[in-house]
Formats: structure tokens, sequence, C-alpha cells
């Protein structure tokens, strides 16, 4: 597979680890290792506790995302040093962070301060009520959209993964309600993703919110690698591009069907997860085209 | 192959070919997705707890069941047939793809 063909798209975060990431992948784990060490530096001492057999953290929102940023950084490096690239980069949610390092834009340190200041950022405009997320696996779009309005829900659709399953945020006990709805409706699955904020809602954007605080001090570079928004499908362009998107990714809904395809447009026959887990490769079943999806559990590299 | 459909009734004819035909689907599928030998799937082996298996891979299979029989039915049709009978083993989905062969969208009418 030619590189400029490859595209790495980075994952939000895990709620589950493998028992050992690392086996496929021989000397990735010292990566793993020296990321965790500076992180654990930087931003909480807790974090070079970290185990993967003990699930270390997976009920902890914050430390979760960072460990889950650590592992994408770490993955990055990996296959620089290696030689494979990428001709395109894509974060999912919160995983813009680690396509911005993958792509040069910030570094791994900055990162770290991104995702801290965001996760507060996000507390703060969001403790006036309690909120959570959920999937629709099964409906079409304007099902979810008539389910909503039929039940007067404050619950927004976040997200698209392919033309029958969607993300969904707003307020906890509309989720729950709206969720068991759907199920009546004839959802395949519903499920509550166990987080407390509503990513990618308005709920993160009232009145008065001022995220701006996120990028205090933070250096932006050009990207090395061009990255793909998930929110309008665009190559981001220019440092001030870059800075609107770390923003607006935290109260703007994207559509991961309509990036895949769109990459895809772009002349990309294989993307690779990198990331923890496989959940990305696993929902590309369902796009169309003929592109080729990997998680590192697929890759054997030394 | 294409299962043969009774003009009359519109309702596949389920034949013996085609019980084995779709019980080798669905092993073969979670022996593959699940990364687990195919002598360790069974009828009653339970989806979720013996083969971490997940609603994606029931929607895969539907999927490639719809493309195998050409069939007519809508993914939320499915969906309200299985609130009243939740699949649990993987007997108990090739049970049910076999009804969503015969029946389609017709699927629950076997309600009333």
């Amino acid at each position: 597979m030619s590189e400029k063909s490859l595209a790495f798209v980075f994952p939000a975060f895990a709620n589950e680890y493998p028992d050992d990431p690392f086996h496929h992948l021989t000397g990735f784990a010292k990566y793993f290792e020296k990321c965790l060490q500076q992180a654990a530096e930087l931003v909480s001492p807790d974090l070079a506790e970290f185990n993967f057999k003990t699930r270390t953290f997976l009920d902890d929102e914050l430390k979760t995302q960072f460990i889950t940023y650590i592992f994408s950084c770490a993955l990055s490096s990996y296959f620089k040093d290696r030689g494979i690239s990428s001709a395109y980069s894509a974060g999912y949610s919160m995983g813009i962070y680690a396509a911005f390092f993958h792509s040069d834009i910030v570094s791994f340190q900055n990162g770290l301060k991104l995702i801290y200041r965001a996760y507060k950022s996000i507390r703060t405009v969001t403790s006036n009520a309690k909120f959570s997320m959920g999937t629709v696996i099964g409906l079409s779009r304007d099902d979810v959209l008539g389910i909503i309005e039929q039940t007067g829900s404050h619950v927004e659709i976040t997200n698209q993964n392919n033309v029958c399953s969607f993300v969904l945020g707003g307020i906890e006990e509309d989720i729950r309600k709206l969720l068991d709805f759907a199920k009546s409706e004839g959802a395949l699955s519903t499920n509550v993703i166990p987080v407390s904020g509503p990513y990618h809602t308005s709920y993160i954007n009232p009145p008065g919110a001022d995220h701006q605080m996120i990028m205090r001090g933070i250096q932006f570079n050009n990207p090395a690698v061009p990255v793909v928004s998930l929110i309008d499908q665009k190559i981001l362009k220019g440092e001030q591009s870059l800075r609107d998107e770390i923003i607006r990714n935290l109260y703007t809904p994207m559509n991961w069907f309509k990036t895949q395809l769109y990459i895809q447009h772009l002349g990309v026959s294989g993307f690779i997860e990198c990331g923890i887990g496989k959940g990305l490769t696993k929902n590309a079943k369902f796009i169309e085209g003929d592109a080729v999806f990997l998680s590192p559990s697929n890759l054997f590299l030394s | 192959m294409r299962i043969r459909k009774n003009r009359v009734s519109k309702m596949a004819v389920i034949t013996e070919i085609t019980k084995k035909e779709v019980k080798e689907i669905v092993f073969n599928f979670f022996a593959d997705e699940c990364e687990v030998d195919l002598a360790e799937i069974h009828n009653e082996t339970n989806i979720i707890q013996d083969l971490d298996g997940d609603s994606l891979m029931f929607l895969e299979l539907i999927e490639i069941f719809k493309k195998k029989y050409n069939l007519d039915i809508e993914l939320k049709t499915i969906g309200k047939y299985a609130v009243k009978h939740p699949i649990q083993t993987i007997g108990q989905l090739i049970d049910m793809q076999l009804l969503i062969i015969e029946h389609e969208n017709k699927l629950l009418e076997l309600e009333k």
C-alpha cells in the first residue's frame, strides 16, 4: 500500500483496554512508557501507575482521555520512526489533539495542556445540570430527529458514524428517556456513553461561554500532514483555522460518516486507526468504498 | 445460493439447506469476528458474555443476509421484533435470521 494513500485517524477516548496492546508491535512499549512518563511529570503523577491489565483510570474521564492521547501519540511516533507516514490525519472527537500532534501542529506537552484545559472549561459551563451521551444504532437520521422532536428532549445529534448509527448528547435524564423510546421505535441497539459532558452540543457553548483560555500560550505550527475537519469535511488551513477548530470542536456536531467518504474522495485507500481500541475500524465496515481500515491489532511491525 | 420464494404467499421457503447455510454463515462470522475457534461456538453460546459480541456485529450480520437473500426488510422492523424477542445466544440469532428470511418486512405480523 502506498504511503501517499494512507490516512491516520485518532479515536476519542477508550472505554476498554486490551490486555496486551503491544504484542503485535515490537518495541512499541518503550514509546508508550516514554510518553506516559512525560505526561506524569507534566499533568498528573498518577499516570505513572497506569496499567492496561488492571484497567486503571477507566472510571476517570479526564485520565482516560490522557491515556488515549498518550497511546495515540506514541503510536504516531512509532509509525514515523518506521517510515510509515500518512497523507492526511483526522481526529474523531477528542482525538483531535492527537491528530494535531501527529501533524506537528502542537507539541506532545501542549496537546496534554489542551486536553486538561478543555476538560476544565467544559466542566465550568456544564456544572448547572447533569449531562450525558448515548448511541442509537438501527434508525435513520430522520427517525432520530423525529424521536427528539416527539419526546421534546433536550438532546442533540452530535455525530453520525454511518447511515444508521448516531451519537447523541444532552440532559442526562432526557438521554435515558430518548434511548428507551428509540428502542421501542425499532433501534437495534442503544447505549449510554459513560461521560459526563455533552461533547459537541450547544450546551457547551451557552451565552457568555469563553473557551479561549484553552489556547493561552499554546504554539501552533503549520501542519506537516493536512488535517481534515470532522465538522465540515474541509482541510484545515492557516493558524487561525486550526485554533478555531480546537474551540468549535467542543460544541459543534461532527460527521464521521461524511468525513470518511471525503477522505476516500481525496484518494486515500487505507486508514490506520491510531488508538487503543478498534471502534472506528469496526464501524468502517458499514461505509461504502474500497478503502481498507486497520487498527494496531491488525498490524505486525518490528 | 438464492432462496426460492413462494409466489402465492411471497414468503420464502425455509429448507434444510437454508437452515444449514444460515447456521454456517453465523458460526463462521462469529469465529472470524471474535477470533475464536469454530469448535468453541455452539447454539447455546452467549453472544455477549462468551464471545464479547456487540450490536455492530449484529448489524453487519443482518446486512450480510440482506444482500445474500435479497431481503426487503427495514432495520427498525427487526429492532421492534428484537425488543420483544431479545437475542442472547447463537441459536436464538439463527432462529431470528431464519424468520427474517421467511417473513421479511412482515416479521411483525407474527405478533398478531
